[in-house]
């Protein structure tokens, strides 16, 4: 057996979808109600759908070798009904019980057939760049046969993007969603699921601005650069193999990191950022050791109508483990034992734009892929060739900032240097938290509260 | 490489990716790195030769950042001497527009008749909620003061919108809510009188949730000093009444007027 049958996440279910409509009718069919017969055990899931034929679809998953089968006519696998019935599992929503009837004749048959053809090993989970991790260990051989998938999707996506610069930017084939949908879904399953987002976001991005194409040709530019590190990954250093592969898609399992010696510390928490990444909002907490002064990002994920982790408030700090996922500068971080209780934070010290330009290249040279990191500057916003900056004495960084977020910057700093915490980005930075001296305020993106449960919002 | 070659280099680079290959030859990359990694790393073809150079040249872009030139600061708002309301005031206004919008008018003429103003977290989002009710929007100005006019006039999204001046006395006057004839004594009647005699009836089940309107009405209305002992009497009302759950939602508008007033109260 592969792996073992710890319930997934809700991004490793999506992370198997072939396209996003998938997604959509699997949501609105996990619900419970419109199911019998759940059950689940530590290897497989299963249930009958009432749909809207006169009879119900027999719906079987195996969560372990993902596998998935169903009695409906679609001709996608695995169908919307599977992806439901998985949904439920992951939500925690199907009892466990004992297996029969065909879903245990169906695994049985997997089982022989395994014992009979031990090669190629079993598929681990799926999985999304920044998706929680897998559930368990995948043997050796699992993971040899899942680099050499991987290795085969990322030279294919490199051939994808040589096509395209071919024909360029203007060919309208790069215009059309499908285009970029089916080149996702084949990076999913080559287990990129990272990448398959990352070229999502990137078919949302063309025509959506005037100079869109210099945002997208970077994109293919870094695009090319994982694929090609991707197909290397035995000859590079372990960090930056580490990197390169959790760019990809690879998932490191929340076990191996907790498994590792922690960064005890107090943790500022400076930062928040939602985003919507395709059917997921992720929301980014950005906190700083106090010691150490070393950052690290905590990551969180809601489908819809689930809750973002609200366990960390900007303006705080603690005391606590933390456990750093690998990489070279390993800035992803699950939070381990926490010493003592929240409490305010202290007002940081702010830095030049300059000296966040130098520590945010010295990150980007080592991993030009990476898309986020948050520094802490002494600035103004002002206006420079009609649009708006941070600015100080050393010069100027462009902003992206939606108008309530400008507007509550522009509030609170009333024009003049405050300490803000910004999260960099290749189009600008986006500032995230005003630290006044008596207050935090916190100003980044928030997710849409009809999105995603719980948190306030205010209309504006 | 110079920043400006490299940048130069990628507006060339930009003209080639959006022709493409097949049309546009590839430029030459200029002396230094991005050169040297075109000649240590060949590749077969225009467009894989292109994938490298943009590749390297968006790395070499990103890890090269700096920031751009000086801008000019803005001019800063007047000064308001006012004092900033307190941190618990703007935690209960966002209460306030999430449950009970009914008293938000009175929040913003109170933090302007005790000489408060509202504190810049909540500029954005009050000139945002109120920008076509120009009363509401002019109460706004006055209880955040220039500041609050500084934000709208460099944020068009958040500038008013038909342009016409309220009328004064309407923004500095508490807005009228109907009450019905037989609750109306008790917006002045005495803490203990209106706590008896709205605990009785809910005690009675004289109250469906038809009236919650109304009761809401009036206690966004009552005098102030009443506003605990109607809370706890509402509270204490009898468990099998069936206006149990009609008196404690208008008990916690009571206890949340009543809070606002007290967070508010003059220094």
């Amino acid at each position: 057996m592969g792996v073992s049958g710890q319930r997934w996440a809700v991004e490793q279910v999506f992370a198997l979808a072939r396209r996003p409509s998938i997604i959509a009718g699997a949501t609105a069919a996990a619900v419970p109600v419109l199911w019998t017969s759940l059950g689940c055990d530590d290897r497989a899931v299963w249930g009958r759908y009432r749909g809207s034929s006169a009879e119900p679809y027999d719906v079987v998953a195996d969560h372990v070798e993902v596998a998935t089968r169903c009695t409906c006519p679609s001709r996608v696998a695995p169908c919307k009904h599977a992806l439901a019935l998985l949904l439920l599992w992951a939500r925690g929503q199907v009892p466990q019980s004992a297996i029969g009837g065909s879903a245990a004749a169906w695994i049985d048959s997997r089982r022989s057939a395994a014992v009979a053809t031990p090669t190629p090993a079993p598929s681990p989970a799926p999985s999304t760049a920044d998706a929680p991790t897998p559930p368990d260990p995948p043997e050796p051989s699992s993971r040899d046969d899942r680099v050499a998938r991987m290795a085969a999707g990322l030279a294919e996506l490199d051939r994808w993007l040589d096509d395209r610069l071919r024909t360029g930017l203007t060919d309208p084939a790069l215009a059309r969603y499908s285009t970029w949908d089916d080149l996702a879904a084949r990076l999913v399953d080559a287990q990129a699921g990272g990448l398959a987002n990352r070229v999502r976001r990137l078919a949302g991005a063309v025509g959506s601005a005037p100079e869109w194409h210099r945002h997208v040709l970077a994109e293919m530019g870094v695009l090319h650069l994982i694929a090609r590190a991707g197909g290397r990954l035995r000859e590079l250093p372990p960090g930056l193999g580490d990197s390169v592969a959790m760019a990809a898609g690879w998932q490191v399992r929340q076990a191996d990191v907790l498994a590792g010696v922690p960064e005890t510390d107090t943790w500022l928490v400076l930062g928040r950022s939602d985003t919507r990444e395709d059917r997921i909002e992720v929301r980014r907490m950005w906190i700083r050791g106090e010691r150490r002064g070393r950052w690290a990002m905590l990551l969180s994920f809601a489908a819809y109508r689930q809750s973002l982790d609200d366990s960390v408030e900007v303006g705080t700090r603690f005391p606590a483990d933390l456990y750093r996922y690998p990489g070279t500068h390993a800035l992803r971080a699950i939070l381990g034992l926490r010493h003592g209780a929240p409490e305010p934070a202290v007002h940081p010290p702010g830095a030049s734009l300059t000296e966040a330009c130098a520590a945010v290249g010295s990150v980007v040279a080592d991993e030009p892929w990476i898309e986020h990191l948050a520094f802490t500057v002494s600035a103004a916003p002002a206006r420079l060739g009609g649009r708006w900056v941070l600015a100080d004495r050393s010069g100027s960084l462009p902003m992206v900032a939606s108008p309530a977020e400008l507007a509550t910057l522009l509030a609170c700093s009333g024009g003049t240097p405050v300490v803000i915490t910004c999260e960099w980005t290749p189009s600008g930075v986006r500032p995230l938290t005003v630290h006044l001296p008596d207050r935090t305020v916190d100003i980044g993106p928030r997710a849409d509260p009809s999105f995603v449960s719980g948190g306030w919002s205010v209309a504006s | 490489v110079s920043t400006g070659t490299v940048a130069e280099y990628w507006e060339e680079l930009l003209t080639v990716g959006l022709l493409g290959t097949d049309r546009r030859e590839l430029p030459s990359p200029p002396e230094g790195a991005l050169a040297d990694l075109a000649a240590d790393e060949p590749r077969p073809s225009p467009s894989s030769r292109l994938l490298q150079q943009v590749a390297a040249c968006t790395a070499a872009r990103r890890a090269g950042v700096l920031p751009g030139p000086s801008a000019t600061v803005i001019d800063p708002p007047p000064p308001d001497h006012r004092p900033v309301t307190p941190p618990e005031a703007t935690a209960t206004w966002r209460r306030i527009v999430a449950d009970w919008p009914v008293l938000e008018d009175e929040w913003l003429l109170t933090v302007t008749a005790n000489g408060w103003r509202v504190s810049a977290e909540l500029i954005a989002p009050l000139l945002g909620r109120h920008r076509t009710d120009g009363v509401r929007r002019a109460r706004a100005l006055v209880a955040a003061g220039p500041l609050a006019q500084w934000v709208a006039d460099h944020q068009p999204a958040l500038q008013g919108g038909n342009g016409a001046r309220p009328d004064p006395d309407a923004v500095a006057a508490l807005p009228d809510l109907p009450i019905s004839p037989d609750l109306l004594p008790l917006v002045l009647a005495p803490p203990a009188e209106s706590a008896k005699v709205l605990g009785a009836r809910a005690d009675g089940e004289d109250f469906a949730r038809s009236d919650l309107g109304v009761l809401v009405n009036l206690v966004a209305r009552m005098r102030a000093d009443a506003l605990p002992a109607v809370a706890a009497r509402l509270e204490a009302c009898v468990a099998h009444s069936a206006s149990i759950g009609l008196a404690h939602t208008v008990a916690d508008l009571a206890r949340l007027r009543h809070r606002m007033l007290t967070e508010l109260e003059r220094r």
